[in-house]
C-alpha cells in the first residue's frame, strides 16, 4: 500500500501532502523535512529511491527481527522523483513493486501535463485542488486504482474543476512583481519522460 | 424556555451583527489565489502574514454565508499542508461538506480527508451526512465521500455506514464501482466484519469476465493486500488469476498478481508447475523492467527457485533469474535496477546463500558506490555473507569510507590535522593530509550512517565469538582507527533526560571501546597489543582535547579498565598514570568517570606497589607526592553527586591518606639501614586489585543460576520495612539540602564497567609471541599513520630474531643478509629457503611451517588461526541465550538487555497501516465460525442492542419535540411514528438492517423536505438527533440554522418555538 503521497519544492515547501493514515500536522511537517534533507542531498545519477529517513526508520523495519509478514504493513521504500523545480515523492510497504511506483509517479506528472497543459510549478500552487483530484483518480485510500492516463484525466474533467493558469485569469492587477515571477518559473518539467527506460504500462 | 429564547434572541443578534460583513465582506475577503499571492509577495515576514490570515479564517469561517465559509476552509487547508493546526476547524469542515454546492461541498470532504485526526470528535455527526452522499444520484458526488472514507474510518462508521457502500459496488459507473472496492478495503482494515458482508460481492466483481479493467485491476490491488495476511482464503481465486496473468495484458496488474501468486505458491506446490512457463515467458520478453524484475521476485519470494521434481526447468529458470539479477547489479547499470536487484539478493540470501555468494564480486561493488541507498542495502546483504575470508577486504573497503569522510568533515569544520599527529613520527606525518586533499571531492558521510557503518563494522567483526577474524593485530588497529573516526556525541544528550534515549554517538564509541576491551579479556595472545592500544588512545585522549574541554568519548569506560586491569602490560604505567589523572577531572558521564576513578588505583599500586625495590630516599618523595597528587585529583570526587563516583573516591582517598601516612613514617634506607617500603604500599593495596581470574560470561548465564533452597525471594527483608524506610526518608531529608542529590539518586542506576562488565581475567604466565600478520595492500588508506607507523615497528621488532623475515633498509643491520636478498629476487617467492643454510638459527620458537609460511606472505591465515585461542563466554547449562552472537550487545552494559527486551515490545510505526485485525477473520463461507468470531458476533449484537436502545431513546424524544412543532403546524406525525416502530422490531438482531434504518427515514425526510422549507429544518433536526453522544452539538448547530431560516422569512415566532422545542428535547 501507499502510506503517503508528497510533494514539494526545491525549498522544500510542501505542494501537496496526503497522508493515508492519519498523522498530527506537526509530525508530518517533521516527517517532510526529514525526507526533503534526505532527497536534496542526493550526488547525481543516484537511484531514486530513499533510505527511510529516521522518523520511519526507528520503528520500522531495518533493526527489529519482526516476522516477515508483519513488516508488510510498515513503511519500505520511499521512491521520489525529480522534475524541474519539484520533488514527488511516495512513501510505500513493501508489497508495492517500487519499479512501478517510478512509473506511478510519471503518470501523475503526465496527468497533471494533460490538464495544465505544459504544467509548472505555478500552476500546482494554485490548483492545489486539482493536484488533490488527480491524485484521488490514481490511489484512493493507499490503493493504487487507475494507471491509465486517459481515464484519470477523464476522471477529473468529470469534476469540473480544472481551472486555467491564474496568469489569465485578468487579476493581476494587484501583483506587479508575480509577472516576473511566474514568466521565470513557467520552465516547465524539463525532466519529463526523461531518462528512464521501463514503463510499466 | 427562557434561556432558549435568549439563545435564539441571541443568535438573532448574531445573524444582524454579522449582515454588514456579509454584504461588503467582498472588498475585504481574500480568494485562495490571493492568499497565496500574498504568501508570496510577503518573503521575509511571512509568519506574520500567515497569522493574520489564520485570523482572517477563523472569523469568516464562521460566517453564515456558505462561499465565505468554503474559501476559508480551503485557504485553511492550504495553510495546513504548510504546517498550521486547523484541527479547531473540524465542525466549520463539517458544515462546508453537508453544503448543497459540489464545489463548495468538495472543498469540505478535502478538508475532513486532510485535516480530521483520530481525536477529531465531530465525527459522529458526518454519518447522516455521508450515508445521504453515499445515495447520491450524481457520480461525481457519491465519489466524494467513497474517497473520503478511507482517511476518516473507525469501526463505528464503518459499521454503520457499510450498508450504504455495499450496493455502490454494482453502481453503473466503473470509477465509483474500483473506488468502494478500496474503501471497503480501508473498512475492513478498522472493521474486519466488512469482508464478511463485502467479499462475495467483491469476488462477484472479480469473476466477472466483461467487469471494466480498471474495476479488475483495483480488486487485484486490494486482493493483493489482503493475500499476504490470509492467503489460503484467495487459493480458490487461483484460476481466475491465473487467467488474468496470461491474458490481460496489463502490466502494472501483472505485476500485482505475481506478487499474490509468491504468497500463494508454498500453499500449493502444484501451482508452481502452473505458473513457471507464463513466467518464463514473461522474463523472455517483457519490455517492461517493472515486470521483468517481479517476475524474478515473484519467482524468489514464492520459493519457486527451491527444490522440486522438475529439476531441469528449475535449473533453468534460476540460472536465469540469477543471471538477469547480476546484470541489473553489474557497475554501469541503472542504479534503480541496483537497488531493486540489492533487494531480491537480499530475499534470496536467506534461502539461497549460495547463489549470493556466487555474486560477491559485484555486490561487493555496490558498497562503495555514492548513492547511500544502494550502499545500505548492499552492507545489508554483506553482513549475512562475511567470512574469514572476506572480512578483510570488506571491512577494509568501509574503513576507506568512513576515513575519507572523517577527512572530509574535519576539513569542513576548519579543524587541522596536526595536532593529531603530535605523537606520531615524521614519517608519517604526510601521509594523511596527502590523503585528505585526494579525497576533498567526497562529501561527508551522514552521522547517522558513519554510526550505521561502524556498528555493522564490529558487529561483522565480532560475529560468532570473533571467528571470522584471522588477525587480530589488524583489529586492534582498526578499532583505533574507529575511535578517532566516531562521531562525537552532540553535546550533552544524556542531561536532558537521564532515561532510555538513544544516545547514538556515545553509544558507538564506547562499543568500540567494548571491542578493545572484549580482545583483551578474551584473546590472550593479543592482550600486550590490546592494552598498548588502549593507552595509545587514552594518552591520545589527553593531549588532543584542550585542557578546558571536557572528556566525552564514551570509549573511555572500556579502555579506562582496561589499562587499569593490565596495568602491567602497558609501556608506561607512568605515564598512563599521569593521563589518566589529567583525564579524571573533566570526564562528562558519571558513569565512565566511576571507571576511570577506579584504574586510578589500580594503575597507582601498579606504578608504587614494587615489593623488591629499595625504599630510598628518592622513592619515598617520589611516592608522597605521587600520592598527593592522587588525592588531590581524586578529593572534589568525594562531593559528587553520583553515588558511585563519590564512594569509590572515598574510600581511595581514606586508603591512600593511610598510605600516605605509613609512608612518611617510614625513614628510607640508608646505606647501612635496608628499609622495606611500606607494606600497605606493597602488600595491601596491590592485593585488592588481584586475586582471582576474571573471564568473560555469557550475558544470560546470570539467569542460570539456581535459586538455592531455601531462599524464599519473597519473604521481606524486615517485618516492617516500610516504616524504616520511611524513617530513613525523614531522617535523611533536612540533611538533603542538595538538589544535585534528588536527582542523581532518582536516576536509573547506570551500569558501570565493574559490576556489570564482563569477567576479567587475569594473566598468569607471560603471553604469547603474537602470530604474526600479513600487511593488507591498501591498509594505509583507511588507517592513520601512526597506526601504520606503529605497526610497522612492531612488525619489525617481533621479527627481529625471525630470520626468515627481510627486514627494510632502515634497520638493514639486523640479521638478514644481502645473498638473502639475491635469491629471493632471482628466484622469486616460491624459493624454499629451508633448504639453503645461512647461518645458524635459533628456531626454538618457531616451527618451519610457519616461518614459512610467512615469507610467503601469501596464506598465512590457517596457520596463525591456530595459535589464537579466543576465550568462549562462560555461562552454566541450559543457557539458552547465551550465544555469542550478541556479545558486544549484552557484555557490557547491564541495561542493554533490559533494552533490547524492550525493543521487542515494538511500538506502532508512524504511517503503518494495522492489518492484524484481518488475520482472525475467516473469508471462507463454508467454513463453519470459529468460537472466537461466534463469540464476538454476539459481543456486537449485544453492543448493536444497546445501540439501538439508545437510538430509541433519542428518537422518542425527538419525536416528543417532532409532535409539539407539528401541533404547531397542523402536520400529522403519524407516518413516521409508524415506520420507526416497525425497523425496531426488525433491528434487533442483524447488524445491517439496524444500519440502514436512519436512511429510510432520511429518504422519508427528503421526500417532504419539497413541500416546506419550515419542514426541512425539522428534519434536519430530527437527523441530527439521531446521534448518540454529540447530540448538543449538533442542535445547536440546528438552532442556529434555524434562526437564520427565520431571518430570511421573518417569522420569529415559529422558529424560536422550534428551537426550543428541540433543546427542551434533548
Amino acid at each position: 500500500m501507499i502510506n503517503a503521497f508528497l510533494v514539494f519544492n526545491g525549498q522544500g515547501q510542501p505542494r501537496l501532502t496526503k497522508f493515508y493514515t492519519q498523522l498530527d500536522t506537526s509530525i508530518q511537517q517533521r516527517l517532510i523535512s526529514e525526507i526533503f534533507t534526505l532527497v536534496s542531498n542526493r550526488p547525481p545519477g543516484s537511484c531514486n529511491f530513499l533510505p527511510l529517513p529516521p522518523l520511519l526508520a526507528a520503528s520500522g523495519t531495518s533493526s527489529s527481527s519482526s516476522s516477515a509478514t508483519e513488516q508488510n504493513d510498515v513503511p519500505a521504500f520511499v521512491t521520489y522523483r525529480h522534475y524541474a523545480t519539484l520533488y514527488f515523492i511516495v512513501i510505500s510497504t513493501s508489497t508495492e513493486s517500487p519499479l512501478a511506483l517510478i512509473d506511478l509517479i510519471q503518470v501523475y506528472v503526465e496527468a497533471l501535463d494533460r490538464l495544465f497543459e505544459n504544467v509548472c510549478e505555478l500552476d500546482l500552487i494554485f490548483n492545489f485542488e486539482t493536484l488533490h483530484a488527480t491524485l484521488g483518480e490514481m490511489i484512493v485510500g493507499g490503493v493504487v486504482i487507475e494507471t491509465n492516463m486517459e481515464k484519470i484525466v477523464a476522471g477529473v474533467r468529470a469534476q469540473g474543476t480544472v481551472a486555467k493558469r491564474p496568469v489569465n485569469e485578468g487579476r493581476s492587477g494587484a501583483g506587479g512583481t508575480m509577472g516576473a515571477a511566474m514568466g521565470a518559473m513557467a520552465g516547465g518539467f524539463q525532466g519529463m519522460g526523461g531518462n528512464f527506460v521501463w514503463h510499466g504500462r | 424556555m427562557p434561556r432558549n429564547l435568549g439563545s435564539a434572541v441571541g443568535g438573532l443578534v448574531l445573524a444582524w451583527s454579522e449582515l454588514p460583513k456579509v454584504h461588503c465582506g467582498s472588498r475585504f475577503e481574500k480568494s485562495l489565489y490571493d492568499l497565496i499571492r500574498g504568501l508570496r509577495n510577503h518573503k521575509g515576514n511571512e509568519k506574520e502574514y500567515i497569522q493574520n490570515s489564520l485570523k482572517e479564517c477563523r472569523s469568516e469561517i464562521r460566517s453564515q454565508d456558505m462561499d465565505l465559509k468554503a474559501t476559508a476552509l480551503l485557504k485553511l487547508i492550504y495553510l495546513e499542508m504548510n504546517g498550521h493546526d486547523m484541527s479547531w476547524a473540524s465542525f466549520h469542515v463539517l458544515e462546508v461538506m453537508s453544503s448543497q454546492k459540489y464545489h463548495q461541498k468538495r472543498v469540505g470532504y478535502l478538508g475532513a480527508i486532510q485535516s480530521f485526526r483520530p481525536d477529531t470528535d465531530v465525527l459522529m455527526m458526518a454519518t447522516n451526512l455521508l450515508k445521504k452522499d453515499l445515495a447520491a444520484s450524481l457520480p461525481t458526488l457519491i465519489a466524494l465521500p467513497i474517497a473520503s472514507l478511507p482517511h476518516i474510518v473507525t469501526p463505528s462508521l464503518a459499521l454503520s455506514l457499510l450498508g450504504d457502500l455495499l450496493p455502490r459496488l454494482t453502481h453503473s459507473h466503473a470509477a465509483i464501482r474500483k473506488k468502494t472496492v478500496v474503501t471497503l478495503y480501508r473498512l475492513a482494515l478498522v472493521y474486519p466484519e466488512t469482508l464478511r458482508a463485502a467479499w462475495p460481492k467483491i469476488k462477484e466483481r472479480l469473476m466477472d469476465k466483461d467487469e471494466d479493467s480498471s474495476v479488475t485491476a483495483a480488486i487485484i490491488n486490494v486482493v493483493c493486500e489482503l493475500g499476504w495476511r490470509r492467503p489460503h482464503d484467495f487459493l480458490p481465486l487461483a484460476p481466475r488469476l491465473f487467467e488474468l496473468l496470461v491474458d490481460s495484458g496489463n502490466n502494472w496488474m501483472a505485476i500485482k498478481l505475481i506478487k499474490l501468486f509468491a504468497t500463494l505458491t508454498p500453499l500449493e506446490p502444484r501451482l508452481v508447475r502452473k505458473l513457471l512457463p507464463p513466467l518464463t515467458n514473461l522474463i523472455k520478453t517483457t519490455p517492461a523492467m517493472s515486470l521483468l524484475y517481479e517476475c524474478i521476485n515473484g519467482i524468489i519470494q514464492g520459493g519457486i527457485l527451491g527444490e522440486g521434481e522438475d529439476f531441469s526447468a528449475r535449473e533453468e529458470i534460476a540460472s536465469l533469474c540469477v543471471s538477469k539479477l547480476r546484470g541489473m547489479i553489474s557497475v554501469n547499470s541503472d542504479p534503480n535496477l541496483k537497488y531493486v536487484a540489492l533487494l531480491a539478493f537480499n530475499r534470496i540470501v536467506t534461502t539461497h546463500p549460495f547463489l549470493v555468494a556466487e555474486q560477491e564480486d559485484v555486490i561487493l561493488e555496490c558498497i562503495d558506490s555514492e548513492d547511500i541507498t544502494i550502499r545500505i542495502k548492499a552492507l545489508d546483504l554483506v553482513q549475512g555473507m562475511v567470512s574469514s575470508d572476506n572480512l578483510l577486504s570488506i571491512v577494509s573497503r568501509l574503513m576507506r569510507q568512513l576515513k575519507a569522510s572523517s577527512a572530509a568533515l574535519a576539513q569542513q569544520n576548519g579543524l587541522d590535522d596536526e595536532p593529531l599527529e603530535t605523537d606520531s613520527s615524521d614519517e608519517a606525518g604526510n601521509g594523511p593530509k596527502q590523503r585528505t586533499k585526494s579525497k576533498e571531492q567526497a562529501p561527508p558521510l551522514p552521522e547517522d550512517y558513519t554510526i550505521d557503518v561502524i556498528g555493522r563494522i564490529l558487529k561483522m567483526c565480532s560475529q560468532n565469538n570473533y571467528s571470522n577474524i584471522v588477525d587480530f593485530d589488524w583489529y586492534i588497529d582498526v578499532l583505533t582507527q574507529l575511535v578517532r573516526i566516531a562521531p562525537a556525541p552532540r553535546a550533552r544528550e544524556l542531561e536532558s533526560n537521564s532515561a532510555p534515549t538513544p544516545k547514538l554517538a556515545a553509544d558507538v564509541s564506547e562499543r568500540i571501546g567494548n571491542e578493545i576491551r572484549n580482545v583483551a579479556v578474551k584473546v590472550k595472545a593479543v592482550r600486550p597489543a590490546a592494552v598498548r592500544a588502549a593507552e595509545l588512545i587514552v594518552s591520545r585522549l589527553n593531549t588532543e582535547t584542550a585542557s578546558s574541554r571536557p572528556v566525552v568519548t564514551g570509549a573511555l569506560k572500556p579502555l579506562a579498565w582496561v589499562v587499569g586491569e593490565y596495568a602491567y602490560q602497558l609501556l608506561s604505567p607512568d605515564d598512563t598514570l599521569r593521563s589518566m589523572l589529567d583525564i579524571a577531572p573533566r570526564v562528562e558521564y558519571p558513569e565512565v568517570l566511576a571507571t576511570c576513578l577506579q584504574s586510578i588505583p589500580k594503575l597507582f599500586s601498579h606504578v608504587a606497589g614494587d615489593d623488591q625495590a629499595l625504599w630510598t630516599a628518592q622513592r619515598k618523595s617520589t611516592m608522597s607526592l605521587l600520592m598527593a597528587r592522587v588525592i588531590h585529583v581524586l578529593e572534589p570526587f568525594a562531593q559528587h553527586p553520583y553515588l558511585e563516583v563519590q564512594e569509590r573516591a572515598v574510600e581511595f582517598i581514606e586508603l591512600l591518606k593511610l598510605t600516605a601516612e605509613a609512608a612518611s613514617g617510614q625513614a628510607p634506607s640508608t646505606d647501612d639501614l635496608q628499609q622495606d617500603a611500606p607494606l600497605l604500599l606493597t602488600q595491601a593495596i596491590p592485593s585488592l586489585f588481584t586475586g582471582w581470574e576474571l573471564n568473560s560470561v555469557a550475558p544470560a548465564a546470570q539467569y542460570n543460576v539456581p535459586i538455592p533452597d531455601g531462599l524464599d525471594l519473597d519473604e521481606p527483608l524486615h517485618p516492617n520495612l516500610g516504616r524504616l524506610l520511611a524513617q530513613a526518608d525523614s531522617l535523611m531529608l533536612p540533611t538533603q539540602g542538595d538538589d544535585e542529590f534528588e536527582v542523581y539518586y532518582n536516576q536509573k542506576p547506570p551500569a558501570t564497567a565493574i559490576s556489570s562488565g564482563p569477567a576479567i581475567e587475569r594473566l598468569l604466565d607471560a603471553p604469547e609471541e603474537v602470530a604474526g600478520s600479513y600487511q593488507q595492500a591498501g591498509e594505509e588508506s583507511y588507517l592513520d599513520a601512526d597506526i601504520i607507523a606503529r605497526r610497522k615497528a612492531e612488525r619489525i621488532e617481533r621479527n627481529r630474531d625471525d630470520p626468515f623475515y627481510i627486514l627494510g633498509s632502515t634497520r638493514s643491520e639486523g640479521t638478514s643478509t644481502p645473498i638473502h636478498n639475491i635469491l629471493q629476487k632471482e628466484n622469486g617467492p616460491d624459493l624454499d629457503i629451508d633448504a639453503i643454510p645461512i647461518m645458524q638459527l635459533d628456531l626454538e620458537k618457531l616451527n618451519i611451517d610457519n616461518g614459512a609460511s610467512r615469507q610467503q606472505q601469501q596464506r598465512p591465515k590457517s596457520k596463525s588461526r591456530q595459535r589464537i585461542v579466543i576465550e568462549a563466554d562462560e555461562t552454566l547449562a541450559g543457557s539458552g541465550t547465551s550465544t555469542p552472537r550478541h556479545n558486544y550487545e549484552s557484555e557490557n552494559n547491564s541495561d542493554s538487555f533490559t533494552k533490547s527486551k524492550a525493543k521487542k515490545l515494538k511500538q506502532q510505526s508512524l504511517l503503518q497501516f494495522d492489518s492484524s485485525h484481518l488475520r482472525d477473520l475467516s473469508l471462507d463461507a463454508d467454513r463453519p465460525d470459529d468460537g472466537f468470531a461466534h463469540e464476538r458476533q454476539q459481543r456486537e449484537e449485544a453492543e448493536m442492542a444497546q445501540a439501538m436502545k439508545e437510538v430509541q431513546r433519542l428518537r422518542l424524544e425527538m419525536q416528543r419535540a417532532n409532535e409539539r412543532i407539528q401541533v404547531a403546524q397542523g402536520v400529522p406525525v403519524e407516518g413516521i411514528v409508524v415506520k420507526k416502530k416497525k425497523k425496531k422490531s426488525s433491528a434487533s438482531s442483524k447488524v445491517k438492517t439496524a444500519v440502514t434504518t436512519p436512511e429510510g427515514e432520511g429518504g422519508e425526510g427528503s421526500a417532504v423536505k419539497v413541500k416546506k422549507k419550515k419542514k426541512k429544518t425539522v428534519e434536519a433536526a430530527v437527523e441530527g438527533g439521531v446521534e448518540e453522544q454529540p447530540v448538543v452539538k449538533s442542535k445547536k448547530k440546528k438552532a442556529k440554522r434555524v434562526v437564520k431560516l427565520d431571518d430570511d422569512d421573518g417569522q420569529n415566532n415559529e422558529g424560536s418555538q422550534a428551537t426550543a422545542a428541540v433543546d427542551d428535547g434533548q
